[in-house]
């Protein structure tokens, strides 16, 4: 760095020690006289659908009349109450069967994780050979390393088109603990049902970026954490408290959505979703 | 305020504060809004650019942090994680708000302190230079202005900057380089160029 570099900075410094800016507020009046405002007694699977159903009676809120599965991501904080902060956004990407809301967030619920017995109620546990002679499409495994044998596998043949496989991946080294879930990753596959239009830009909301995986479309979440719904057999969202991700990767693979969650950076994300087989 | 203070009478740090306030704590938590009200607010200032949204978004920014705080991650940083959700608040609000006005940040005037104490033309000549070179930075375009604000009047780090504009890490360094590369460009334009930092200091040390 030039000297010239270093004088413009430490001006700024020098700039920003004496700047002046507007006085704070007393937040933390304002802030813990709402601490109280979320419900607290009704139990959490309640006020989740509380929270759906809300959110889908929001002016502008446009409902998709898609039939089966449609995975849908949240971004997800925290339910507040006010009604200026009431307002839904419902991106629809280009992925098959794939849907993102960014709005109201859920409410607070209890804290219940699912443990590190890697039970996430995600269907049938079955062995990788089993999953593959119940779904009607070539599951696809990591062709790298130690990711190439998952530490268990699920299939829920009640989805359409073909069921879903969940491949889990226990806390290892290079795999931190999820924040939400105490695995190390998880990874999605379905036959998504192709949606009647396209929005493929997301613009500025700051967690969402679009990439390529082997050519296809993808998108990859980040930052705040995200909420997982989808639509079961029966047409009705269902929600998955324990499904709450950080970082997640969604994208493409001809017929296939699949998705990708864990404490993973987006490269190694990429890397990972590259090598399915 | 005996549940924020440790036996020793010390004051807690964040993630003792955090792990009290995830037990449902609530005072713990005002403890840590105090702590980062500043910080939050001037930092969603930056972004919403208007003192009613900035004090807007903090709120519910440091209220929705406090309804996710099971989903912190224990053991990580507060500052960028807190951040993270006041600025995406700030952003809402931004989008939403139509135009944005100016930052109104001003320049103080020099407060001479201890043995290096400017006289008072160096002093006075040291604030007119500040003022110089905040008007130039004004002269920026927004997201510039945001980065070189973060940076040097917040002072945030580098993984806080990031969580504050909504980019990735990696990008930081090359958008602040940028930054200040216009910033030279509109420097030199106005004239004089930038001082060096002992003459913004009046000389003196």
């Amino acid at each position: 760095m030039s000297q010239r570099e270093l004088d413009l900075e430490r001006a700024l410094s020098d700039l920003g020690a004496s700047l002046e800016f507007p006085p704070t507020p007393d937040l933390a009046a304002a802030v813990t006289a709402r601490l109280g405002e979320a419900p607290a007694t009704a139990p959490a699977g309640q006020r989740l659908r509380g929270w759906l159903g809300g959110l889908l009676r929001l002016p502008g809120w446009r409902r998709l009349a898609v039939a089966g599965m449609v995975a849908a991501v949240l971004a997800a904080t925290v339910l507040v109450a006010s009604p200026g902060t009431r307002q839904a956004v419902a991106r629809r990407l280009g992925l098959r069967g794939v849907e993102v809301r960014i709005g109201e967030p859920p409410p607070p619920t209890a804290s219940t994780r699912p443990s590190d017995r890697l039970e996430l109620g995600l269907g049938e546990r079955v062995t990788l050979e089993q999953a593959r002679r119940r779904v009607a499409f070539p599951v696809l495994v990591p062709g790298a390393g130690a990711l190439q044998r998952p530490s268990a596998v699920f299939v829920d043949q009640t989805v359409p088109e073909g069921g879903r496989v969940d491949l889990v991946y226990r806390a290892q080294p290079g795999l931190p603990a999820s924040r939400f879930t105490d695995v190390g990753l998880l990874i999605t596959q379905f036959r998504g049902q192709p949606t009647p239009e396209f929005i493929k830009k997301v613009t500025g909301m700051g967690l969402v970026e679009e990439v390529t995986v082997g050519g296809e479309p993808g998108y990859w979440f980040s930052g705040e954490p995200h909420f997982f719904t989808y639509r079961d057999a029966g047409g009705n969202l269902r929600e998955e408290q324990t499904r709450l991700a950080g970082n997640t990767l969604i994208w493409q693979r001809g017929e296939l959505t699949l998705r990708l969650e864990g404490e993973v950076s987006r490269e190694e994300a990429l890397r990972i979703a590259e090598s399915m087989r | 305020m005996g549940e924020t203070q440790s036996v020793e009478g010390r004051p807690l740090d964040d993630q003792e504060l955090v792990e009290q306030a995830r037990g449902g704590d609530a005072r713990a938590y005002e403890a840590l809004v105090r702590r980062y009200q500043d910080l939050a607010f001037r930092t969603a200032y930056v972004i919403a650019g208007r003192t009613a949204d900035a004090e807007d978004a903090a709120q519910e920014g440091f209220v929705k942090a406090w309804y996710a705080l099971s989903r912190f991650r224990a053991g990580a940083p507060f500052r960028p994680w807190l951040l993270a959700i006041v600025a995406n608040e700030a952003r809402n609000r931004r989008r939403t708000g139509r135009r944005q006005d100016d930052l109104a940040l001003r320049v103080a005037e020099d407060r001479p302190s201890g043995d290096a104490a400017p006289s008072p033309e160096a002093a006075a000549l040291a604030t007119e230079q500040r003022r110089l070179l905040l008007a130039a930075v004004g002269r920026l375009g927004q997201a510039d202005q945001q980065v070189i604000t973060c940076r040097y009047f917040l002072e945030l780090s580098e993984a806080e900057m990031a969580s504050a504009l909504g980019c990735r890490p990696g990008t930081v360094k090359s958008r602040l380089s940028r930054a200040l590369e216009r910033l030279r460009v509109v420097l030199a334009e106005q004239g004089g160029g930038p001082l060096p930092a002992s003459k913004l200091r009046g000389g003196e040390r």
